[in-house]
């Protein structure tokens, strides 16, 4: 008398070279679905990376960059229906990937760091660059302005796609804004590249990480051109 | 009759052995292109890359490990320097979205002083871009198991299924600054599943044989530069 029947429609399982390892594999899937009732989904996601020094030549001037409070404690966290709670913490990144960023675009870099301005015009590095006492051209300030990600359940792709956009802001040392722009990163892990457990962690960790490297490899690129930027450039004799 | 009874473990032996001894039928077709010459190698290496711009249909990163530890195993292995070393050493020149698309293009990035002599330090000699991937064209049909009081398990049906891989590869010379040529490889295959209390499967290792099939064409091809 059979006590238990399960059936196989679809043979996704069956890709590898057995397919009693793979039936058991999935028996085993079902039931602990099963057994969780369908409270599954969701990721938790720490970035903690840089990226390689950019192979650019360095413009030369003296540059200060502010890393805000704001920016080294970053936190995505976002609820997906049917899908759970995704959390992506992406704080721990930032200075690594660009202090490594801009040890290589500028001839000489300053670090400082504080918390995040109360209004979007105001100069917050102000105080830091008066009692760091470092003499410099200008100022950057990048901030996370947006994170956006999505997961194959959502665009019905293969793919899971993380995008970050930075707002730039490049200030004279008096405080006046020189320019300031989007810098937009973008990443994708195919799915297909991972195994069934921890999938979702891993991709969205490695979309997160190709997302920093496509920002850093832009702004490595392309700051000499931002408009504003450009100008206050050929204004110090380093025009292209 | 004692020993005519098989246990449920035995029977996963069995079919897991099965497994691992027949396989299914794969036709592969391979081509080749050549636009120019090869020089000998020496002791330059060459890079196996996958094109990530695209939003569908990358290729896989196992087939690009499978296709990198190929070309640099057997007597007629070539150097190669992995994927992620060499896309590290030139960043950001080689990042999915800053990549050159086309010759002209790696024109202008091997142009850049920083970046020529940083290929050069680091000795590539060939770029060899992969493009393609597998799919599953096809599917058909069920296998239903059962598990007996006692604990005895059987499963009936048949299930089938087709692969399909289609790659190419675009081999560029850096330090010539030109397109060599380009090798492509196809492969089919039908992997299918009878069942009758034991279930027997032939899997057709698609995507493996692909990836020799044009690990041994790129090696040819450049070991064999000598055809114009």
């Amino acid at each position: 008398m059979p006590v238990r029947v399960w059936s196989v429609a679809g043979v996704a399982a069956f890709r590898g070279a057995g397919f009693a390892p793979a039936l058991c594999i999935a028996t085993a899937g079902v039931a602990l679905l099963a057994a969780l009732g369908g409270c599954v989904g969701g990721a938790s996601v720490t970035v903690n990376t840089t990226v390689p020094s950019p192979l650019v030549d360095p413009i030369p001037v003296k540059m200060a960059v502010y890393f805000d409070d704001t920016l080294t404690s970053y936190v995505h966290v976002e609820e997906v229906p049917d899908h759970g709670e995704y959390r992506i913490d992406l704080g721990a990144s930032q200075v690594p990937v660009f202090e490594r960023v801009f040890d290589a675009m500028f001839q000489d870099v300053t670090r400082l760091g504080g918390k995040a301005p109360e209004n979007d015009n105001a100069a917050p590095f102000l105080d830091a660059l008066r009692s760091s006492g470092a003499n410099v051209d200008a100022v950057l300030a990048p901030t996370i302005e947006e994170m956006q990600f999505a997961i194959p359940a959502q665009t019905k792709g293969d793919f899971y796609e993380v995008w970050i956009k930075y707002r730039m802001k490049l200030f004279a040392t008096d405080g006046t804004l020189i320019a300031d722009w989007d810098l937009l990163g973008y990443g994708k892990a195919n799915s297909d590249n991972y195994g069934s457990v921890g999938t979702e962690d891993d991709a969205l960790g490695d979309a997160t990480i190709w997302a920093l490297r496509d920002a850093a490899a832009f702004l490595s690129f392309y700051f000499p051109t931002v408009d504003g930027v450009r100008e206050w450039l050929e204004g110090r004799g380093l025009g292209a | 009759m004692n020993g005519t009874r098989l246990s449920p473990a035995t029977l996963l032996a069995g079919a897991f052995l099965l497994a691992t001894a027949l396989s299914g039928c794969v036709q592969p077709t391979i081509d080749q292109v050549r636009f120019a010459r090869t020089g000998p190698l020496g002791d330059q290496s060459v890079v196996i890359l996958s094109r990530k711009h695209k939003t569908q249909g990358e290729t896989e990163n196992d087939f690009i490990s499978c296709v990198s530890d190929h070309v640099a195993a057997g007597d007629d292995s070539l150097s190669v320097l992995a994927e992620r070393q060499f896309v590290d050493s030139v960043f950001p020149w080689f990042e999915p979205r800053t990549a050159p698309l086309t010759m002209d293009k790696l024109g202008e990035v091997i142009a850049e002083p920083l970046v020529g002599d940083r290929i050069r330090d680091i000795g590539v000699r060939y770029l060899v871009w992969i493009e393609g991937t597998t799919e599953r064209t096809d599917q058909a049909g069920t296998v239903q198991c059962t598990v007996f009081t006692g604990g005895m398990p059987a499963c009936f049906g048949f299930l089938s299924w087709e692969d399909a891989s289609n790659y190419e590869a675009s081999i560029w010379d850096v330090s010539e600054g030109i397109a060599v040529g380009k090798v492509t490889s196809e492969a089919v295959g039908t992997s299918f599943i009878p069942a009758v209390v034991v279930p027997i499967p032939f899997i057709a290792r698609v995507q493996p044989e692909a990836c020799t099939n044009l690990s041994d064409q790129i090696k040819s091809f450049l070991g064999d530069g000598s055809e114009a």
